[in-house]
């Protein structure tokens, strides 16, 4: 694509305009993770408090600067502390609200980890399997099985909300990892079957035609020449659903009686109710310790998820 | 393969981060040993303020009073444990957790939420226990302690205690402490201003006229009173109906409960205030009812635009605005933040007088006091006696329930309660003999004072409240004017009070008996609605 | 694309893993909250059978239709035309780089919203951008404009239009990357043509370009539907439907039915309206939208 140097010069220009509007509140968010409470009723966006005095204290320290530093201590009278100790201090500070958040949501970062697992290995299996089957096979009943599976995605979620509980209930799933994966495949997989199945519809009949002379069965077919083809299909339908998984919260926590199971989203729910006790600094923190994990997974995935969703995979 | 070494390493720190701290681990295997041993497990979710280990607001030192309290109640009692919880308040969770009989077994939740669910047996009525005494204190042996006859005895504001029954009379929830709401203002910008606490009403609207004309050259125009919309749907509410209607009170206190009229004189309870709305009454025919939401109006004019905004906490610490009513939390918040570059101070609103309403009392503004924390008992402690029979029986079988009640009563006595209330300083202790804080001291003082003649959203079931505040925010807004709002009123109330009726089914014949009775007092007062029917 | 008719059992073996799943956590849920509509339910007490009571209730004489129903097609309306225009231009412009670094780096910068949970936005916007201090009215009082600053959230002229476009400029997400692909796809072929053509910039984005990603665009129109129809979290905090019936949409209502006013049953009458609705449009929108490999005959 050739463009004149100007005009690359405007489209930059107006990216930049956008993308700092878009990241705002991300920034936001990541300022806020080592701003004290106090700072934030002060200001909605400031530099951070416990920076300032780091660096204070570290150019007075490069200049021989020997003016004690004055720290606010519990009464919040201003007392000299030494440079060391006001170092040590700011720092722990800033880093409080981070560390206060690790302490809190490690158990929910692993419980998250095994639930995404779980559940995207089973909506990437079943969706795949069942696409296989309703694109290549006319039989039937075929399109009813197929309407039957898309007219799920056009439900109100709330009003299952009640229902779905007592039913997790009745089968004794509280308090399981298993009370969130098996809903979550339920749902998750009509998504990647819309798509496999279209991504399934597109490709040659010849090359099941050589399987089937062959001899192979469906298990067969699948493994060896479905799966192997549809790994950019794989990696579409798995991002998306495990940002689905990462973000449904309410489910976690109704599933969740004990408190044994949360996951991160359920736990932040939890913080973020309870946001008067905590310090907004550990809120956002646990935030933006949350979100490392999809970050990771956006940086390696992204060439995949275009090549999946180049491959034919949306022909709706 | 390199590009992908990064990934490697970062999935390995993962792992590492991933291990459970040595300490939590042997915290967790001590605790889940201590669990298994205990034959009753008892599920405490006391709401935020008091979460051991927390700092509310991030100040001071993590709290230890409720944790200490229960590790005494633990050694008297070796087969029970107590564990706190945190549970967000929302309603679907509370609909979810109690109808599956997996909610915490001491919840708090504020009592308008809990009035709706009694029906169905969803919590546990608590007057066969107050009105018996409190074994801690019986223990104790001083005949004189409060407690000795009666659990109820205990607790320091009776009236707002009282004031806590459901519809059907009885008391589901334990109030624990009490917050009430004041008017923080800027002393120093009031100083600056030449301004002063005012007296009556009149005053006040002076006082706020004057901070909204103050325009200073550098744009940093000051908003006079920071108040939400839930402050105007249900604290101003209540603050003006008990001005207005006071007087009247005598023609129109038809019922008076013998349990509870001793600590609520010319209370309105909810029949009373279905039936007076039958005969007229809150609508747009009702001159004071008009009066009412006329002065709100006017309060409004001097608030903040944004009436949905919950935190007003910056606008008043940057010194945005003047004065904010909120509850005496604040207070903590103030004390704590060491960044504070103004002095400031504390007063209740003042009094219509004569000048501001024909119809005013004339007497200081009530309370309208709540409890912060209201404990309530859910079903999931009778969770171990069988569904299916009625509650009293259940209440009478369970042993859980009796070991949850001894852990109500035993954080009631006034030395359990002071380590817990007291060590928060953002609530005051409702149980005689503990002293709020001295920071609180505006607040004790306002909290002496008489309780409301009726609490409005406390009356009716949420729908009510719901569409009151909407309906709220569109007349303050000039949305609607004020005929338009009384329209949507009347609707509002017509179908709560039908609702009422078809759940409760008070007696309205008794009460039309008694209205009957107090004509000749109505006779000498003014300005009555007139019946819809015409009579009078 | 030719099938063959299989014996229908080992088909249906196959499926029924999904079959199974589906029916358990999806189906029989929405069944229950479907037959609901028809009595008068509220969770844990008695129900009443009352036929199509609800809905003749909810169409007639509830004062939310029509409010939550025009508010409802007014928030879907601008969320379709935020979504399909605004990401759909950045895609391009992205797509119009030389560079590839830049690219890259400009995909990663559109994605990373998406990490951050949407209460935290809301929050943003409502606390930051349009309180009464906030960045919104802060600017026009700095451009001598403070008559026109006032409680964007609160007053009913506004609560609407404020509620739509929070997330502003709405380029924060999925539909990037998705509009980015279908640009990557268009073959080489097409380009030179088009080059050769003398069709260059705007003729070429509107008569070329935008037809090629249809099918993108397809799938994104259904997705914002359905969300819009039925969304009401992002109403739920910023307003909780105020002022009045501004901003209250049919969700809010189903939601408040269902827990805070005991009326499950109506609720549900309210969920199976949306349905009705949701569907609806789905079909229409695959039977009249073509995608673009239709367009071009390969199918």
């Amino acid at each position: 694509m050739k463009t004149g140097q100007k005009k690359v010069w405007w489209i930059h220009a107006v990216l930049i305009l956008f993308s700092l509007l878009t990241l705002l509140p991300f920034a936001f968010m990541v300022n806020n993770v080592f701003r004290s409470n106090a700072e934030f009723y002060h200001a909605f966006f400031s530099f951070p408090g416990a920076f300032k005095q780091v660096a204070t204290i570290t150019g007075r320290a490069l200049v021989g600067d020997d003016t004690p530093v004055l720290m606010a201590d519990e009464e919040g009278d201003l007392v000299p502390v030494s440079k060391g100790d006001a170092l040590g201090r700011s720092l722990d500070q800033a880093t409080r609200g981070p560390r206060l958040a690790w302490k809190v949501i490690r158990p929910y970062m692993l419980n998250t980890l095994i639930v995404t697992l779980l559940t995207v290995t089973g909506v990437l299996l079943l969706g795949s399997a069942t696409a296989y089957i309703l694109s290549r096979y006319r039989f039937t009943g075929h399109r009813a099985l197929f309407l039957f599976i898309i007219s799920t995605m056009m439900f109100p979620g709330v009003l299952t909300l009640v229902p779905s509980f007592l039913l997790v209930k009745w089968l004794g799933l509280l308090n399981t990892y298993w009370a969130m994966v098996l809903p979550y495949i339920a749902g998750g997989q009509v998504f990647a079957i819309f798509v496999f199945r279209s991504y399934f519809e597109g490709l040659p009949e010849d090359l099941f035609e050589s399987a089937r002379i062959d001899g192979a069965g469906h298990v067969q077919i699948y493994w060896q020449i479905v799966l192997p083809l549809s790994l950019p299909v794989l990696s579409v339908v798995a991002v998306m659903n495990i940002l689905g998984t990462w973000n449904n919260f309410l489910w976690p926590f109704i599933t969740n009686t004990e408190g044994s199971h949360h996951v991160i989203s359920s736990g932040l729910f939890v913080l973020a109710t309870t946001a008067h006790a905590s310090n907004f600094s550990t809120l956002y923190a646990a935030y933006a310790i949350s979100s490392i994990p999809l970050l990771v997974l956006f940086i390696y995935a992204t060439r995949p998820f275009i090549r999946g969703v180049t491959s034919g995979a949306f022909k709706a | 393969m390199f590009k992908y070494l990064p990934l490697i390493l970062l999935l390995l720190l993962g792992v590492w981060l991933l291990q459970p701290p040595v300490d939590e681990r042997q915290g967790a295997e001590g605790a889940t040993s201590r669990a298994e041993q205990a034959r009753f497990v008892i599920k405490f979710a006391p709401g935020w303020a008091y979460l051991p280990d927390t700092h509310p607001y991030g100040i001071g030192k993590p709290l230890q009073g409720l944790k200490q309290v229960i590790r005494a109640f633990e050694e008297r009692f070796p087969d029970t444990r107590i564990e706190v919880l945190t549970v967000p308040g929302v309603r679907e969770y509370l609909v979810t957790q109690l109808s599956g009989g997996q909610a915490p077994d001491i919840l708090n939740v504020n009592v308008e939420n809990v009035w709706m669910d009694v029906q169905k047996g969803w919590y546990v009525p608590l007057d066969p226990f107050l009105e018996k005494p409190n074994r801690f204190v019986v223990e104790q042996g001083d005949p004189a302690r409060p407690g000795y006859e009666q659990w109820w005895d205990m607790f320091r504001y009776q009236a707002i205690s009282r004031g806590k029954a459901a519809p059907d009379g009885y008391n589901y929830c334990l109030t624990f402490d009490m917050v009430e709401t004041g008017i923080y203002y800027n002393r120093t910008l009031f100083d600056e201003l030449g301004l002063v606490v005012p007296q009556d009403w009149d005053e006040f609207i002076g006082v706020m006229e004057k901070i909204r004309a103050h325009q200073p050259a550098d744009g940093s125009s000051v908003i006079p009173l920071l108040a939400n919309i839930g402050a105007f749907s249900d604290w101003t509410t209540d603050l003006f109906f008990d001005q207005l209607y006071y007087d009247l009170l005598p023609g129109i206190d038809l019922f008076k409960d013998p349990t509870r009229e001793p600590y609520l004189e010319g209370y309105l309870d909810w029949d009373e205030l279905a039936f007076l709305r039958q005969k007229g009454f809150f609508g747009g025919s009702d001159l004071r009812y008009r009066q009412l939401w006329e002065h709100m109006r006017q309060l409004k004019r001097y608030t903040n635009d944004n009436l949905m905004m919950d935190d007003l906490i910056r606008e008043f610490v940057t010194q945005r605005g003047a004065m904010i009513w909120t509850t005496s939390g604040l207070s903590y918040r103030l004390q704590g933040d060491h960044e504070l570059d103004f002095d400031w101070g504390v007063f209740y609103l003042p009094p219509f007088t004569r000048k501001t309403s024909a119809y005013a009392s004339g007497l200081p503004m009530c309370v309208i006091g709540g409890a912060a924390t209201q404990l309530e008992i859910s079903n999931s402690a009778i969770g171990d006696t069988d569904p299916s029979l009625p509650m009293a029986q259940r209440m009478a079988r369970s042993e859980r329930l009796q070991r949850v009640i001894d852990f109500l009563q035993f954080i009631c006595l006034p030395e359990q309660n002071e380590r817990i209330v007291n060590e928060y300083s953002g609530f005051l202790p409702n149980i005689v003999g503990v002293d709020a804080l001295p920071i609180l001291q505006p607040f004790e003082q306002i909290l002496a004072r008489r309780y409301t003649t009726t609490k409005w959203i406390f009356s009716f079931d949420l729908r009510f409240s719901e569409i009151q505040q909407r309906m709220l925010e569109l007349y303050l807004t000039d949305g609607i004017d004020l005929d338009g709002f009384l329209h949507w009123q009347e609707q509002n109330l017509d179908a709560a009070v039908a609702n009422l009726l078809q759940r409760k089914r008070p007696d309205m014949a008794r009460l039309e008996q008694q209205w009957q009775r107090l004509a000749p007092v109505r006779a000498t007062m003014q300005d009555l609605p007139v019946e819809p029917d015409g009579a009078l | 694309m030719s099938v063959r008719l299989q014996s229908s059992w080992s088909c249906y073996g196959i499926v029924l893993p999904s079959l199974l799943l589906l029916t358990g956590f999806v189906y029989v849920p929405v069944l229950w909250a479907f037959v609901s509509s028809l009595y008068a339910f509220e969770i844990g007490a008695a129900s009443r059978f009352v036929g199509l009571a609800n809905f003749r209730e909810y169409l007639s004489v509830d004062p939310t239709v029509l409010p939550s129903m025009a508010n409802m097609l007014v928030l879907t309306l601008l969320a379709v035309i935020m979504r399909l225009t605004f990401p759909l231009v950045v895609a391009r412009l992205i797509y119009a780089l030389p560079q590839e670094r830049w690219r890259y780096i400009y995909r990663i910068i559109f994605l990373v919203p998406i990490v951050v949970p949407g209460v935290a936005v809301q929050l943003i916007w409502a606390g930051m951008i349009y309180s009464d201090f906030g960045m919104l009215n802060e600017l026009l009082r700095g451009l001598g404009l403070s008559h026109w600053a006032h409680g964007w959230l609160s007053d009913p002229d506004t609560a609407l239009a404020a509620v739509a476009l929070v997330g502003f400029p709405f380029v924060g997400g999925f539909e990037v990357l998705i509009y980015y692909a279908g640009f990557s796809a268009i073959p080489d072929s097409v380009n030179e043509a088009a080059a050769l053509d003398a069709c260059t910039g705007l003729q070429k984005f509107f008569r070329i370009d935008i037809p090629m990603v249809l099918s993108q665009l397809k799938l994104i129109l259904i997705l914002t539907l359905i969300g819009g129809i039925q969304g009401f979290e992002n109403v739920f905090i910023l307003t909780r439907g105020g002022p009045g019936f501004e901003t209250t949409v049919p969700g809010l209502w189903m939601y408040f039915n269902a827990f805070s006013f005991q009326r499950m049953g109506y609720a549900c009458a309210i969920g199976v309206l949306l349905f009705v609705i949701i569907f609806g449009l789905t079909l229409l929108n695959m039977k009249y939208f073509k995608s673009s490999e239709e367009l071009q005959g390969v199918r």
